[in-house]
């Protein structure tokens, strides 16, 4: 369909074609821009923690490795196995604690518990700490995400 | 939108400045070129103010953390080799543009009445930006930088009275530490840029008061010079000088990235080959020149004072040259070519 | 406007959306090239005491990357300084002609 007239003038049309590419050329930066401000901080593969240090643990017990820049629990169950936590609330990343007399974690910014298995049982937290797996191999724990 | 440009008005009132820019005009003639180098030195600016706040977000101002976040910005962050070369090669071209500015000013006379004053917050602004090379060379603590600071803060000792004072509150202390990077780093990023801030709005209003100055022959002669309308005439021819600035530096800041040299070492030995950055190599060279005594004097207590004559010099030239159309201006003029041929000698000899 | 400058207007615009188009995709490109570069660039962590860190080591596909990215912005220029000329010429006719100061110069309607 043809106009007997331009929708536009051409004063019009070149200021936004310059505008646009500008706009444009502005987009392409933006990307790597924002790449940079925030860095992709990546948890640890697999964190390998000595068997010497974790064998003479008593079960119900609760010892800390550090699993990239968030703390990890390590704990001992009553079979003798371990089994892993990230040892951050789920509520709003506060780092929770271990309990031994009540053998359930803490974390005291809003009183949020969770049991020696890390189900989330009182206060806000939603969701339970997340499980990281163990295993054992030759003479070190071997501790990976869980798939 | 109108509706929105109608609200904004109703309470800003910047009707008052559109219609300045409307009306603003712009003398057309064979130096118009040099028009333009002042605002391209506020396009690096911006950029350096940037890329300066990306570094920032990074770059920790101690003495154990400063080389090592430095290679961190340059080996881990996405494109972090890219955002310090720029930054680098940005200061380079800002200065570049200043001294091309200060000269087409000085050539044409521009400084003659009523812009006196702004001549003044230029040469004010001249001397924060060396400031800001300065004190910016220093942040990344390698050999190199090390040295050239202690070189550089070493100066006003040959003053007498205040010099040692001086130096112990460039240096904070009596030596180059780990105290002299927060203070260089809090110059860098606070105190010179609200300096800047401040010169900045006092020579752009001035700027916009007198507008802009035609030559001294037009003035002379009483010759109407042609005009172009500031908007959109110069303007989009700005932004065209602007794009291609932007594409040079794109293009040097990705295939000459500066690296980093080994973190320095306060009890080394000072490295081979130092030298400063190239807008103080023909200071650098004119203080290795001078010999230790002059007239019974000590020889580099009479380079930094010819030396702060000459910025003395600079800084009044309006004053100095009131008479431009006269035999004295034209003498000035001669004078100003000698100094300009002298620094540029002076520096291309400093690299042999 | 005559049929041929109007063709050429509407080459021009698509060509336009074809290049920007590619250039916002090269720019993302770009990005997503970054997500992996870290694992070669640990050489400098390693680096001993006494070596210059140079800014050259990256691997090879964001060093493209790069490069491309440049491509593009000096072709940005390229066109952009095209479309930039035309619009100062149309601004030179416009003022040579005495066009922008006519509106002042028109006789008011019957109300003033």
């Amino acid at each position: 369909m043809k106009l007997p007239y331009s929708l536009f003038s051409r004063r019009a049309f070149l200021n936004s074609l310059i505008g646009g590419w500008l706009a444009a050329l502005g987009a392409a930066f933006i990307g790597p821009l924002l790449k940079y401000i925030v860095p992709p901080t990546r948890e640890p593969d697999q964190v390998s923690v000595p068997l010497a240090d974790v064998k003479d643990m008593a079960p119900h017990t609760v010892k800390g490795f550090p699993w990239g820049n968030k703390p990890g629990l390590l704990k001992k169950t009553e079979e003798g196995d371990y089994i892993a936590f990230v040892g951050v609330c789920t509520h709003l990343d506060c780092n929770v604690k271990f309990v031994a007399e009540q053998r359930r974690f803490f974390c005291a910014c809003h009183e949020g518990w969770y049991d020696e298995n890390g189900l989330n049982v009182a206060g806000p937290p939603p969701a339970p700490l997340r499980r990281l797996a163990v295993s054992v191999e030759g003479e070190a724990l071997i501790i990976k995400k869980q798939v | 939108m109108n509706v929105l440009r109608a609200w904004i008005e109703e309470r800003l009132g910047l009707r008052a400045v559109t219609l300045f820019l409307e009306k603003k005009e712009v003398p057309r003639h064979k130096h118009t070129f040099l028009y333009y180098t002042g605002s391209s030195i506020l396009l690096f600016l911006g950029i350096q103010i940037v890329t300066g706040v990306l570094l920032a977000f990074y770059y920790q101002p101690t003495l154990a953390e400063a080389n090592a976040s430095v290679v961190r910005i340059m080996t881990e962050m996405p494109l972090g080799w890219l955002v310090r070369s720029v930054h680098s090669w940005s200061a380079t071209f800002m200065i570049a543009l200043v001294f091309v500015h200060l000269l087409g000013i000085a050539f044409t006379k521009a400084y003659r009445k009523p812009r006196e004053a702004t001549w003044v917050t230029g040469v004010l602004l001249l001397g924060a930006s060396l400031a800001f090379g300065f004190t910016g060379y220093l942040l990344p603590w390698d050999e190199l930088s090390l040295a050239a600071t202690k070189v550089g803060t070493n100066l006003p000792k040959a003053l007498p009275v205040v010099g040692a004072w001086l130096t112990r509150v460039m240096r904070a202390g009596e030596d180059v530490t780990g105290d002299t990077v927060s203070r260089f780093f809090i110059f860098h990023v606070s105190v010179l840029p609200l300096a800047v801030m401040a010169f900045l709005g006092i020579h752009l209003f001035l700027v916009q008061r007198h507008g802009m100055s035609v030559p001294l022959e037009a003035e002379r002669k009483g010759v109407k010079v042609p005009i172009l309308p500031f908007w959109p005439n110069f303007a989009f021819r700005e932004a065209g000088v602007w794009l291609v600035l932007l594409g040079l530096l794109m293009t040097i800041a990705v295939v000459a990235a500066p690296g980093i040299g080994p973190q320095a070492d306060l009890m080394a030995p000072a490295p081979e080959g130092i030298k400063p950055e190239w807008y103080f190599l023909f200071m650098f060279q004119t203080l290795k020149l001078f010999p230790a005594r002059v007239l019974g004097l000590n020889g580099e207590l009479v380079a930094v004072l010819i030396m702060m004559a000459g910025m003395a010099a600079l800084f009044l030239l309006p004053f100095i040259d009131n008479r431009p159309f006269a035999r004295k201006g034209k003498v000035i003029t001669v004078l100003a070519w000698a100094a300009f041929a002298y620094a540029v000698g002076m520096s291309i000899w400093s690299l042999l | 406007m005559e049929p041929a400058v109007n063709g050429r207007l509407r080459v021009i615009a698509a060509a336009a959306i074809i290049l920007l188009g590619s250039l916002v995709a090269s720019g993302i490109l770009e990005a997503r090239v970054q997500e992996a570069p870290q694992a070669s660039l640990k050489t400098a962590a390693d680096n001993a005491q006494g070596q210059e860190t140079p800014a050259s080591p990256r691997p090879a596909k964001e060093r493209m990357a790069v490069y491309i990215l440049l491509a593009w912005v000096w072709l940005s220029i390229a066109v952009l300084l095209g479309i930039l000329r035309m619009r100062v010429r149309e601004a030179d006719r416009v003022y040579s002609m005495g066009l922008d100061r006519a509106a002042e110069k028109a006789p008011k309607g019957p109300g003033h």
